[in-house]
């Protein structure tokens, strides 16, 4: 009895010695912030117990441990991710951001790591068959504001009323509810929400700009963290990390995706 | 004598003059400093080929904001008579919608009302829906001021004009009104100025109203500061007169009672 009592009081401290040095051991982890919005479900999102998840996160993630620093992610309204980094806030953001020229005059991008397309999500008795007929007088395109959609809308439909919203969601809304004719958005999201609301939208796949690409950003200037970034993309590329994280979050689309003959996110040859 | 302390119930211009200016140089060290701090730099010659939308913005901010003020005093007018009914039906009806209203957030109220009562009744311009939204929400604060007012006012002064024969017309206008005037004035100003900053929160649903400019200039040049500290000036246009207006009313009629 005794001697049970002695092995299991060695057991307890133990196993709180181990736990301990783990403690100190994370504690002395340098620490690396990232920002992203987490409001653009698989990539950047929230569980149900309101962390952070999604494809953008275990890539961050994956990075960290690529670099041996821990990671630290902070949800960051989209206006706001530039200036988080031109202000060294943060150290770098992963958002689903594209790669653009004036863009890149605040910060300074990665090679990228993903593609998408844009593609118009219609309101059904609009009768929208293509981009140009939303660009006619009197026609209302929903962008969500900052997103590329907005600024393609901006630049190239001159002759419709653009109503720029805050999120997602109330673009979807207003569509859905005849309020805009045609909402601008990736292939992904638009291909999704044509499920959800099939009585009262159509989805319009045919690509009018060019292959948007995605990039990792950080601070201008801070071509260390931004070479690590490079590496580690063509690695966790070339192992497989995204085809990984593809089967994990967006299994069902990469099927529908493969059958419209979509490209895939990841698949980055032209 | 002190320079740094009020003595007098005058402050000498003089005074007033040096203490201010300290305070300005104070307010703009820190600013200086932060910014500083973060090595940013400011440029505000970008603003200018934007001068149209920013007018149309600031414009239609005051449009929205005066608009609101008119419509929500006849909600608030309607609601404190409703509250003061003998009708259980006006008055618990009243009663409901100022707390309803008072106790949720505007940006809640802004999506209900504009995408399910909005799109139930068809009012699809969103102009005339962000004047409504604006006007039900601060409606409730008027309400409430005029409420305020009247319970403020003796019973012996109604008491008083009956003994002196007036007749229940005669009481509401040589009695309440001039004092319900006098006492809601300065607090129905002051709200203007409420107006006028909520109304930004219409940007959520596409009123292009300044901030909603600011907004979309900003997703495009990615000048936050800039657009932002902008932002706040021109604000501050609208509200400071308002705010000072307020003041002096309220200055006014203390004096008068």
């Amino acid at each position: 009895m005794k001697r049970m009592l002695s092995i299991l009081l060695i057991g307890v401290m133990l196993t709180g010695l181990l736990s301990m040095t783990g403690c100190t051991s994370s504690e002395t982890l340098e620490e690396i912030t990232v920002a992203m919005e987490l409001a653009y479900p698989p990539f950047e999102m929230k569980d149900d117990a309101g962390n952070p998840a999604g494809i953008s996160v275990d890539f961050a993630k994956a990075f960290g441990v690529y670099i041996g620093k821990e990671v630290i992610i902070q949800n960051t309204a989209w206006d706001g991710l530039i200036p988080s980094l031109q202000t060294g806030k943060v150290d770098f953001v992963i958002s689903s951001m594209t790669i653009r020229d004036d863009r890149k005059e605040q910060v300074d991008f990665s090679d990228p790591y993903a593609n998408a397309l844009l593609a118009i999500l219609a309101n059904k008795n609009s009768e929208i068959k293509t981009i140009d007929d939303l660009n006619q007088a009197g026609k209302k395109v929903a962008v969500k504001t900052g997103s590329t959609g907005f600024l393609y809308a901006q630049d190239n439909l001159k002759n419709a009323e653009i109503i720029s919203l805050p999120d997602e969601s109330a673009c979807i809304t207003e569509v859905t509810q005849g309020k805009a004719d045609g909402f601008l958005y990736d292939q992904l999201t638009i291909y999704r929400n044509n499920q959800e609301n099939p009585d009262t939208t159509t989805a319009i796949f045919i690509p009018f700009q060019n292959v948007e690409y995605w990039g990792v950003a950080v601070q201008k200037g801070n071509t260390e963290l931004l070479n690590q970034l490079n590496e580690f993309i063509a690695k966790f590329t070339a192992e497989g990390g995204f085809d990984e994280l593809s089967q994990k979050y967006l299994s069902e689309e990469k099927e529908a995706f493969d059958t419209l003959g979509f490209k895939w996110f990841f698949d980055l040859e032209e | 004598m002190n320079i740094f302390v009020l003595t007098d119930e005058k402050t000498h211009p003089l005074k007033a003059a040096v203490n201010l200016l300290l305070l300005t140089a104070f307010i703009v060290l820190i600013f200086w400093f932060s910014l500083s701090r973060i090595g940013v730099t400011f440029h505000f010659a970008f603003l200018y080929p934007l001068r149209g939308r920013l007018l149309q913005g600031f414009l239609m901010t005051l449009y929205l904001s005066l608009a609101s003020l008119l419509v929500s005093l006849i909600f608030g007018l309607l609601s404190a008579v409703m509250q003061s009914s003998k009708v259980l039906f006006f008055r618990y009806f009243s009663k409901l919608y100022v707390t309803f209203i008072r106790g949720t957030p505007l940006i809640m109220q802004i999506y209900l009302f504009y995408y399910i009562v909005g799109t139930a009744f068809g009012i699809e311009n969103r102009f005339i829906c962000g004047v409504f939204i604006l006007s039900i929400f601060e409606g409730a604060y008027i309400a409430e001021i005029i409420r305020g007012s009247l319970l403020s006012i003796d019973g012996s002064q109604l008491e008083a004009a009956k003994a002196v024969g007036f007749t229940k017309k005669q009481t509401i206008i040589h009695v309440i009104l001039p004092q319900l005037f006098a006492r809601t004035l300065p607090a129905l100003t002051g709200q203007l100025a409420s107006i006028i900053k909520d109304s930004s929160l219409l940007s959520i649903i596409a009123v292009i109203e300044l901030t909603q400019t600011i907004r979309e200039i900003t997703a495009t040049n990615f000048k936050l500061f800039e657009c932002y500290l902008f932002l706040g000036v021109l604000y501050l246009c609208l509200t400071l007169p308002v705010t000072f207006i307020s003041q002096t009313l309220e200055r006014r009629f203390n004096y008068e009672n």
